[in-house]
């Protein structure tokens, strides 16, 4: 359900990059600290926008280190601690678990059950510290699958309950702040289950797994009706950014927000098209025998 | 009268980032985190309100400036009927800033024109509108949702649009306010809101334009950067594919 919240790194500066890389490489860091190697497995790219975001946001004391990897073992580059790379390293493990699960109750993939129990064991141990938000987030995702296998096609329920998890993961504590992230959170979360559902949606109907466009697909507006519910979320969620007092990295942010995101939209709906038009070039062909 | 750019000491004309710069500087100074050990920390904590108050307020007002839509008032219903009371719960807040006359349904500059069409017959249709203009989208809701298709007019549909907004089913909202102004395209309230709508979506692709939407050429560099991603993802943190340009994975 994720790598959605990506960077369009053709846009980005260079120095940019390299920051954004050393967020990355700092949850990467955490998380195996406190997961282990199966928990490092599991990160995505998308964590390494909310800790940016929560940094820019808070401003916390951040550690710069540096590593070196296997890939490139003469090599140092840069990492970035703090708080919050832990707090998106834990929601990162959160969703992994859950991922897990979820794909599970879809698709009854043994190795990622296995995977999954992993996962539980080392994620239960935040239990006490994120509680409330896991109960809420538990509680998200228990509507969230119902709703799924009812067959519910409503496209706001089904998004907006994965909105109110994302809601719930952007939004570290309680302060002056909480209403407005919970927002871009909800906003997100609809883009990002939407996202989802878009690019799997042929699949899923040839598969005849549940897709909340599949009743849109045989609309001849599809392409441009996805496209219009994408950019509705996407602007209410930066609608939401652009009020938060975030300075530090804001480049970098908003890169991700009005352009990485689209990255994935924009690959499956070239490949797409591109079968489409050679679908009726190949009809036309057919016809002129 | 109350003035929130002269509490964060700013001129009205200031760029966002000036005002988000003077918040910065003042927050924290004043926040109540930084002043723990202040004998005088609860003038701190109300000046601290008074600071965030205005800027809330400020940045409320410049962004549903954009594009010309009002803000719907999303995250006021929000914030209290979808977390309970959660989110309210910040003390400072809510109340603090609910009152500038930016109610939830402030934005809505549409809506008291659409009151010309004058005394509602039906009773649920008017309660429907009487709960939307206060801001209970839920309540609203569940009073349109019970009244039956037949009696579904435009104006149904336009509380409903308006309903669904408030509670953030947008895609829901885009189309009940497009069904109400097919219904009768001469009622410009009908017409405003599907535009107030849009416009999210064109104010959004205007700050787009600075960021460079992604493009997909044959053998487009960002395509094969997602694809990379993707990939990456799935073998562990490294972002191998990207080491070309200097930033190498990490497989430690």
């Amino acid at each position: 359900m994720f790598g959605y919240i990506i960077i369009n790194k053709a846009e980005m500066k260079f120095k940019e990059f390299d920051v954004y890389h050393s967020y990355y490489c700092g949850i990467c860091r955490d998380l195996k600290r406190k997961y282990g190697t199966s928990g490092q497995i599991s990160l995505s790219y998308d964590m390494t926008f909310l800790a940016i975001l929560l940094t820019g946001l808070y401003e916390p004391e951040t550690n710069v280190g540096s590593c070196k990897c296997i890939a490139h073992p003469f090599e140092n580059h840069e990492t970035r601690n703090n708080i919050f790379t832990e707090y998106a390293a834990d929601m990162n493990a959160l969703f992994a678990y859950y991922k897990c699960r979820d794909d599970w109750e879809d698709e009854k993939k043994l190795w990622k059950l296995i995977y999954g129990r992993i996962l539980e064991g080392k994620t239960g141990k935040q239990l006490q510290v994120y509680s409330e938000k896991l109960r809420k987030i538990s509680l998200y995702m228990q509507d969230f699958s119902e709703a799924e296998q009812s067959e519910n096609a409503d496209i706001d329920t089904l998004a907006g309950l994965f909105g109110k998890v994302m809601a719930e993961i952007v939004t570290p504590r309680e302060d002056e702040w909480s209403e407005n992230l919970r927002t871009l959170g909800f906003f997100l979360g609809k883009f990002i289950y939407l996202c989802d559902a878009y690019e799997d949606v042929e699949k899923d109907i040839k598969k005849g797994t549940f897709n909340p466009l599949k009743r849109r697909y045989e609309s001849p507006d599809f392409e441009e009706e996805c496209k219009t519910i994408l950019m509705m979320m996407m602007s209410e969620c930066c609608r939401e950014f652009e009020k938060l007092p975030i300075l530090e990295n804001v480049e970098i942010l908003r890169n991700i927000l009005y352009s990485g995101v689209w990255c994935r939209y924009e690959a499956v709906h070239e490949k797409r098209m591109e079968k489409l038009q050679g679908a009726v070039s190949a009809e036309s062909v057919s016809e002129n025998e | 009268m109350y003035d929130p750019y002269s509490v964060l000491g700013v001129s009205r004309n200031a760029t966002e980032e000036e005002i988000k710069k003077a918040y910065k500087t003042l927050s924290r100074k004043y926040h109540p985190d930084a002043n723990i050990n202040n004998p005088n920390k609860d003038q701190a904590e109300e000046k601290f309100k008074e600071i965030q108050a205005a800027y809330q307020q400020i940045m409320k007002e410049r962004t549903s400036g954009f594009g010309g839509a009002g803000n719907y008032g999303y995250s006021g219903s929000y914030g209290s009927n979808s977390y309970g009371n959660g989110s309210s719960s910040d003390g400072y807040g809510n109340q603090g800033y609910g009152g500038f006359g930016y109610g939830p349904f402030g934005g809505y500059g549409g809506f008291g024109q659409s009151q010309e069409t004058g005394y509602e017959e039906n009773t649920y249709i008017r309660a429907a509108g009487n709960y939307i203009r206060n801001g209970y989208y839920r309540e609203a809701r569940t009073t349109l949702d019970n009244m039956g298709e037949a009696r579904r007019d435009a104006r149904w549909y336009y509380y409903s649009a308006i309903a669904h907004s408030g509670l953030g089913n947008n895609v829901a909202a885009l189309e009940h306010a497009k069904r109400a102004a097919a219904m009768e395209p001469d009622n410009m309230s009908y017409r405003s809101l599907v535009q107030q709508f849009e416009s999210g979506g064109s104010w959004y692709e205007q700050r787009q334009a600075a960021y460079g939407y992604p493009s997909f050429g044959s053998g487009n560099l960002c395509m094969k950067l997602c694809l990379v991603n993707m990939i990456c993802n799935l073998c562990c943190c490294g972002s191998g594919g990207c080491c070309g340009l200097g930033a190498p994975g990490i497989y430690y």
